[in-house]
Parts: C-alpha cells; sequence; structure tokens
C-alpha cells in the first residue's frame, strides 16, 4: 500500500482535504445534460493521472463531487472532465465557462492498468455517461496504437440526443483494427443504426479465440449484470474483466465510509475491480 | 505492572482542578436523571467518577458530531484548513472506550495509508486519563477483548477503599500526577484490591457473545442471507442513533455552509450512518443498499467481518451503547447470538 504522502509527495499532511484552485480553459455542451470542461492546474502542471482515476470537484458552498477524468494522461497541460448535471454541484457546474475556477483533489482511485492490456484485444463496453471515462482509455489505446491489439467499443444510449462524443466515435471506428458500435435503447426518428440495449451489439463482433482479449467496462449499475453475462458467454476469464464501479465517494481517501462495498473501499480499492473481485462481493452490483 | 500509586478522592478531584485552570478538561457529567456525557467541564465537582456509561462515546473528542474542516473565501477562492491542536485532558475513559480510541485510531490514522488531520490534530492534544467502571446487563467487554484495555490512556484509576488505584502508563500521565497532592505509593494491599476490583467487574458482565472473534467471520460469512437480519430490519427505524453512539462508527458526510453575505463560508463533516436509507445512493440514484435489511446485515458484518479481517479485532467494544439507546430494543449481542444459533442450512438461499 502506498501511503497518501509517497501519492502526492508535496502535498502537506495538514492539506489532505484543501482542494487547488484550477482555471476552466474551455467548456462546451456535449448534449442537454453533460457538458465537458478542459482544466488547467496552476503552472500548466499535469494532473499525473492514470485513465478510470477520478478527481474530488469543489465548488465553495456547493460542496464536493467525484468526477471521472475523460481525457487521456496523453494530453499535456490540461485536463477534461465531462459533467453530467445530476444533482446541486454538477448543476451548478453547468453554469460555469472558461475563466472560472473549481477546486480540484486528486487524481483519486486505482484507475485502469493499461500495461495489463498491452499486447491483447480490448473490448470496451460503455453505456451512458460510463463513456466519459471510458475515453481516456480509448484515447489512451489510440496514442500508443502499435502497443495493442483490436479495439473494439460497444456504446449503448437511451437515444441519439444522449450520445456523447459523436465526432470522435467517427475518428475511432476508422483504422482496421477499430470497431466502434453505437446503439440507442428505442427507435428514434433519423436513427439508421442498431437499436436495443448495448448487449445487442454483442453478436456483432467476434472475438479471436488464439488471442488474449481484456474487457473493460464502464456504466450505469443496470448494465453490469447483463454485460457481465455476455462477457462470460464470450468466455473472458474474471481476470481479464475490469469494471469500474460508481458510488457514493465523499473524501476521495478511504476515510468517511460512503463507498464501502462490504470490505472495500471503492475510493482507495477501485474504482476499477476485475470480474473476479467483483463475484466475491455481494453487494457490487 | 509499571509504576503505580494511590490517590484519594478529594485529591483527585483537586488533581482535575488544577488542570481545569491549566488546560481544558473533557469528563463524564450527568445529563438527565440516568445519562451522562462528556462535556467540557470548568467545575470539577461536575465531573462523575463512577457511571456505567456516556450517550455518546469519547470519539467526540476527536472527531465532533459536527466539526468545521475548512474555512474558504468565496471571492478568491482561498482555503485554511481548521485545525484544533488545543491541548486537553480526557478523562474517564472505560477500558472499552479506550479500545474504541485505540480502534479510531488505525482507522482514522494510519489506514489505507492515509492520515486524518483532523482526527490527529485532537488527538495529539489529549493526555487521556482511564477509569474502571462498573458494568450492567447492556455491557458485554469481555466477549470482544476489551475488558482490560490500557493502550492510549496516560494513567488508569481504579476505585478501591482507600482512594483510587492509579496506573502510571506514559511520561505525560507521570507529568500530570506530579500536579496531584493526596499521592501515595500503593501497598501490596491496595495493588491486590484492584487487582481483585478488576477480576469482579469481568464476573459482573453477564452478556456474552457465543463465539470466540477469530472464529466470527467464518460463521458469519455463511449466515449473510440469514432471516434475523430481515427480522431485525422489520423492527429498526434506520434512524442512525446505534452509529451516533458507537465508539467506532466513523463515517461522516462533509457539506457546505456558506454566510449570509455570500462572501465566506465553513466545510463541515458531521457523523454519518450506514443505517440511513440514503447512505448509499449515487448520483442516478441507484441505492446500492436500499432495503433495510442489507444496512441491518451490513452493520453486523461490519464490525465482525469485514473489519475483524482486514485488522484482526472486532470493530465493536461491548460498551452497549447502540442496544442501550435502540428505540427499537435491537440488541448488538442478541441478534449476533441469533443469527449464530442458526443451522448453516437454515439460511442458504
Amino acid at each position: 500500500m502506498t501511503t497518501l504522502q509517497q501519492r502526492f509527495p508535496d502535498q502537506k499532511p495538514e492539506e489532505l482535504f484543501v482542494p487547488e484552485m484550477a482555471k476552466i480553459t474551455r467548456a462546451e455542451n456535449l448534449t442537454e445534460q453533460d457538458r465537458i470542461f478542459e482544466i488547467e492546474l496552476p503552472g500548466g502542471k499535469d494532473l499525473g493521472h492514470k485513465p478510470g482515476q477520478f478527481v474530488e470537484v469543489s465548488i465553495f458552498g456547493f460542496g464536493e463531487a467525484p468526477i471521472s477524468i475523460t481525457s487521456s494522461p496523453a494530453k499535456k497541460g490540461s485536463f477534461e472532465l465531462c459533467v453530467r448535471k445530476l444533482g446541486g454541484l454538477t448543476g451548478k457546474m453547468h453554469t460555469l465557462g472558461a475563466g472560472d475556477e473549481v477546486g480540484i483533489r486528486g487524481p483519486l482511485g486505482n484507475g485502469f492498468s493499461m500495461a495489463d492490456y498491452e499486447g491483447a484485444d480490448c473490448l470496451l463496453v460503455s453505456g451512458g455517461i460510463g463513456m466519459a471515462p471510458l475515453r481516456s482509455v480509448v484515447d489512451s489505446i489510440l496514442a500508443e496504437r502499435e502497443k495493442y491489439g483490436r479495439m473494439m467499443l460497444l456504446y449503448g444510449n437511451r437515444s441519439p440526443a444522449d450520445i456523447l462524443f459523436t465526432d470522435e466515435l467517427e475518428q475511432w471506428g476508422k483504422g482496421e483494427n477499430n470497431q466502434v458500435l453505437v446503439t440507442i435503447d428505442r427507435p428514434a426518428e433519423g436513427w439508421e443504426g442498431n437499436v436495443g440495449v448495448v448487449t445487442t451489439l454483442f453478436e456483432q463482433i467476434e472475438l479471436d479465440a488464439s488471442r488474449r482479449t481484456v474487457a473493460v467496462v464502464v456504466g450505469p449499475p443496470v448494465m453490469y449484470r447483463f454485460v457481465y453475462a455476455e462477457l462470460s458467454a464470450l468466455q473472458i476469464p474474471d481476470d481479464h474483466i475490469y469494471f469500474s464501479l460508481e458510488r457514493r465517494m465523499k473524501c476521495g481517501v478511504g476515510k468517511c465510509g460512503n463507498c464501502q462495498i462490504e470490505g472495500k473501499y471503492v475510493c482507495i480499492d477501485g474504482p476499477v475491480f476485475t470480474g473476479e473481485e467483483l463475484r466475491s462481493f455481494r453487494e457490487s452490483i | 505492572m509499571g509504576p503505580t500509586g494511590v490517590i484519594s478522592e478529594s485529591g483527585l478531584r483537586e488533581l482535575l482542578g488544577r488542570i481545569c485552570e491549566k488546560s481544558r478538561l473533557m469528563a463524564p457529567v450527568k445529563r438527565g436523571k440516568t445519562s451522562f456525557d462528556f462535556e467540557w467541564v470548568e467545575d470539577p465537582e461536575k465531573v462523575e467518577l463512577g457511571f456505567a456509561r456516556t450517550v455518546l462515546p469519547p470519539k467526540k473528542a476527536f472527531m465532533p458530531p459536527r466539526e468545521k474542516i475548512l474555512e474558504f473565501s468565496l471571492a478568491d477562492g482561498k482555503t485554511t484548513p481548521v485545525l484544533d491542536k488545543e491541548p486537553f485532558v480526557l478523562f474517564g475513559i472505560h477500558p472499552c472506550d479506550l479500545k474504541g480510541i485505540a480502534l479510531l485510531d488505525w482507522a482514522m490514522g494510519q489506514r489505507h495509508g492515509v492520515s486524518d488531520p483532523y482526527y490527529l490534530a485532537r488527538r495529539g492534544a489529549a493526555t487521556i486519563i482511564g477509569i474502571d467502571c462498573t458494568p450492567d446487563e447492556y455491557c458485554f467487554c469481555t466477549s470482544v477483548g476489551s475488558a482490560d484495555t490500557r493502550e492510549g490512556a496516560d494513567l488508569f484509576l481504579t476505585p478501591i477503599e482507600s482512594g483510587y488505584f492509579v496506573e502510571v502508563l506514559t511520561e505525560k500521565g507521570e507529568e500530570l500526577l506530579k500536579d496531584a497532592a493526596d499521592v501515595g505509593e500503593a501497598t501490596a494491599a491496595e495493588e491486590a484490591a484492584a487487582k481483585a476490583a478488576w477480576e469482579e467487574r469481568k464476573q459482573g458482565v453477564t452478556t456474552k457473545i457465543n463465539a470466540e472473534m477469530e472464529a466470527l467471520p467464518d460463521r458469519l460469512e455463511p449466515r449473510y442471507h440469514s432471516d434475523i437480519f430481515e427480522e431485525t430490519a422489520g423492527r429498526c427505524y434506520s434512524c442512525g442513533t446505534c452509529t451516533n453512539v458507537c465508539p467506532t462508527c466513523f463515517c461522516f458526510d462533509v457539506d457546505d455552509e456558506v454566510d449570509l453575505l455570500l462572501s465566506t463560508g465553513t466545510r463541515e463533516r458531521k457523523y454519518d450512518s450506514c443505517q440511513f436509507q440514503d447512505f448509499a445512493v449515487v448520483a442516478g440514484g441507484h441505492n446500492f443498499r436500499g432495503e433495510r435489511a442489507d444496512r441491518v446485515r451490513h452493520r453486523w458484518f461490519r464490525k465482525f467481518v469485514y473489519l475483524l479481517r482486514e485488522h484482526g479485532m472486532p470493530f465493536c467494544v461491548g460498551c452497549g451503547r447502540c442496544s442501550k439507546s435502540c428505540t427499537a430494543e435491537i440488541g448488538m449481542v442478541d441478534v449476533l447470538n441469533s443469527v449464530l444459533a442458526q443451522a448453516r442450512e437454515e439460511v442458504v438461499r
């Protein structure tokens, strides 16, 4: 176990809960409920995160909320958060734009270990806002494309208006080793793509049995059980499946207890857990 | 046993008076007809020396029910952590509560490689005087290994006929005792009297958990789906009293308070409870422990499975506060023993 002091050598112990003020350099609505922010730490220093990690965003008077990082570590000098308007703090955040400041603590959580996916075919499954953290995985793969095998991205949404990163999705699908499949839950006017929940996309992919495949899953809690069943049917071993779990992470440093799953703390031991770990908890999904 | 002594009751009151003059004193005082609580005390005569338990445990000295952690300015985003490092003496800590403090020291101090600065600031400022107790029917310290705790105490007092038998446990304790008048060396008879008092106290603890602590995780695990948790949930109000009064519960919530002019404010934290219905709700509205029975089970499993496995000790010190305070008369030991009494096949789903 690394201590906090090892993780944040510059941080004074007394300032554990003191956020660093960071500047929003760009903000843009991606959908009606999702807004992306480019954020710069003082001096333009790197956040130093791994894909799948999160930060606690502070707006004084509104509190703090855990938000996953949507940009990949390959992006230098700033990072991005994609925020869905759901509560008080995220609602307030949607009123902010370039030039405004927010407090940042982090990066927090374990994140995805990209080194474990090197050489493997990567099956990425996401639903809704789960695409935000998964985007950092996609961009990490694309930044060092030769290190990884095929990239298959399955992405489910309620309606065409909810789809995030539409331009990027098209870019990501280019190249023979990349496959991007998008679906919406119910038929919609003007939509010619797949209709049905994300698991209906599984019949459109074919795994190469001679190769190692890893699966990375980020989505709403309701999605996990069904996706896990599909991945098991594809005979992807449990220790090659990585789930990012959502919990209410108040402190982000393993103290406040809100994110416990049995004996684990999602903010410290997670949010990324393998299928093996997931099966050992009874209240995980 | 280290250095010992004996102090008379009047000598002890006088010592408490000197402590009040020199620093702050938090000690048990009588609140209602039969209830006691730890409070900041200025009059040593108000300090209670004999009581079964306080309503809130002494964790409030290190982790108040509500505390400011940051002061901030909305104008420039400047933040200052609020740390309370002013020395104080915490008096009247029973062995079970000493164990509670030791467990919190781990949870807030080293667990997950993270030290909580607010807890540690107050903890580092404290000198602790323990005192032996008179158990009642709610106590079960002998079942959870907390009956003889001295850990964390600087001095420990045991009432005997001639006054209080004093164990000097640290240099800080020795220093404190220098201010006391009427302290003598303990005779062999006085030491024997103290030992007899400890034995008698332990004999007086009649509520027992029907299992050895180290066996509990493996015995409870297969009883995860026990209907006793459902039945207990049928009586529970999810009020959170049990976790509030628990010496080893430390979950907290954080929120901001802003002044009327919207110029400055404070970030504060307060006790949270895994028993509250919305404790595990996430932003999208999903509740990971929406069923009351799941929350009830979580409490017992956290105390006797998860944290016991992680730390090697149960996160229950047998103080009896949760059982005594529960409006639905749900007993910690009753529930545990009922689950343990069930045969495996009764609870497998």
